[in-house]
């Protein structure tokens, strides 16, 4: 009898886990704000942020889960970051005062206040995006949530896509509206791997 | 209109020209011609991006600090009488408004590189207002030097990548250029006191600051422009005519103001940082 139900116990360890609150560390080489902006009503502008760290928790049996997101904006990158026979290039202007102003500002942050699931997975991010000294709420939409172990090192990781949009006049950055858009895109790819 | 008005040009040029002119047409009467350097400097912040100062960021503080001077300056040539002291005072107090104004900037350096530019920057507001206050009683002069210093801080600040604070530069200088030619078509002078020079002096020792410490703007280009209002003040021939006053005057601070845009021009050379 004994047997059987340390047999019962360890078969059931696993699923005790799963239902525990899992901490991931984001993986800053697969972790990447992209945004996008219209320029001068023409075409839709890229960009990313080249360093984010943060730090995720999900409980997929409780459907609870939260994220925490720094981004350095000093790592801003629209692909000009060559001066050629101008004076500066388009990724110093933006680190001036007139957008992202990394001197005074050298992070933005996000952080849920609340995470809904659809089914096991998050499907909807509510929370607050700090940019510029200012504090906002913004909402993400999860596209895509996956668990798994990483195919190469064996470790346990989660990570997914996510999108959202806000006025950066909201935050203060006016600068050149309506020439370059004021509805900013996000698209954020986050992976992490199991603390 | 809307698109007009969006104009980086109309912004920092044509409308802060404008005002500036009205402004000293108005004020002259009540010897307070001197606001129109911040009555053109104030419509490009509103165009531009508008007042608001919550959060109160650097820039912010430089707005407010040059509403701040407009009013002290009114003050001081209304209610005092200026002595050859009242311009080291004011240097002295601006130069340590400049701390406040870059804190949230220096507090996030290493000490040695906070003083520095804390303290160049310091020194280099100090030693504008100074000096600008120095000419408060040549309005010529003064016109002449608020147009070349506002033109070379604001050419610099926009090689410097920042074209807001190039936008505010080129405003003051606008403004004051407005100010100069109505006495340039009167072919009399309309008092400048410490209600133009203080303004002058401190906004763009703050946003030549400014475009050091939040953009690219290299400190050797900060010499140069420290050296504006002290070109201003070269003796220049007896009995010349208020034009011709005004043409020379602002040739001669022309020339730091040109020697401080080709050295930020030179420093822009080559790959970004």
């Amino acid at each position: 009898m004994k047997k059987i139900l340390l047999a019962a116990l360890v078969a059931a360890t696993p699923f005790a886990a799963n239902a525990a609150p899992e901490n991931f560390t984001l993986d800053p080489t697969h972790t990447y704000p992209h945004f996008a902006v219209d320029h001068l009503g023409v075409s839709t502008m890229w960009g990313r942020f080249g360093k984010t760290t943060g730090k995720f928790m999900i409980d997929h049996a409780a459907k609870k889960a939260s994220i925490e997101l720094v981004v350095e904006t000093a790592s801003i990158d629209t692909g000009d970051n060559v001066r050629g026979n101008r004076p500066r290039a388009r990724d110093e202007h933006l680190r001036t005062a007139d957008f992202f102003n990394v001197q005074e500002f050298p992070t933005m942050t996000y952080k849920s206040t609340n995470v809904k699931f659809a089914g096991e997975n998050p499907s909807e991010i509510e929370g607050q995006l700090t940019l510029l000294g200012v504090t906002k709420p913004l909402a993400l939409k999860v596209d895509r949530w996956v668990c798994k172990d990483n195919p190469n090192n064996k470790k346990p990781m989660c990570g997914g896509n996510a999108t959202g949009s806000f006025k950066r006049s909201d935050f203060g950055m006016k600068f050149a509206i309506p020439n370059v858009g004021d509805e900013v895109k996000l698209f954020i790819e986050v992976e992490g791997f199991k603390d | 209109m809307q698109e007009i008005l969006n104009h980086p040009a109309v912004q920092g040029g044509v409308a802060p020209f404008v005002v500036g002119l009205v402004a000293t047409l108005l004020f002259a009467p009540a010897r307070l011609a001197g606001l129109a350097a911040i009555a053109g400097f104030a419509v490009t912040v509103w165009l531009v991006g508008g007042f608001s100062f919550v959060p109160l960021t650097a820039t912010r503080k430089i707005i407010l600090v040059s509403l701040a001077a407009a009013v002290a300056g009114v003050c001081a040539d209304l209610a005092f009488k200026p002595t050859r002291a009242s311009g080291m005072v004011l240097g002295v107090v601006f130069g340590a408004v400049s701390a406040w104004v870059f804190w949230t900037v220096l507090a996030q350096k290493p000490m040695k590189d906070a003083l520095l530019m804390g303290g160049g920057v310091s020194v280099l507001v100090a030693w504008l207002v100074a000096t600008a206050h120095s000419l408060r009683d040549a309005p010529v002069r003064a016109g002449a030097a608020g147009l070349t210093l506002g033109l070379g801080v604001g050419i610099a600040a926009i090689l410097a990548a920042s074209a807001s604070y190039g936008q505010y530069g080129m405003a003051m200088g606008a403004a004051c250029g407005g100010y100069l030619l109505v006495q340039m078509i009167r072919g009399r002078t309309s008092a400048a006191g410490a209600t133009l020079t203080l303004v002058v002096g401190a906004t763009l020792g703050l946003v030549a600051g400014g475009a050091f410490m939040l953009a690219e703007l290299p400190w050797v280009a900060l010499p140069a422009l420290a050296l504006v209002p002290l070109a201003a003040r070269i003796p220049l021939p007896a009995r010349l005519p208020v034009w011709g006053e005004a043409v020379l005057a602002s040739v001669l601070g022309g020339i730091p103001a040109a020697a401080a845009c080709f050295l930020v021009w030179q420093s822009s050379r080559g790959s970004a940082g």
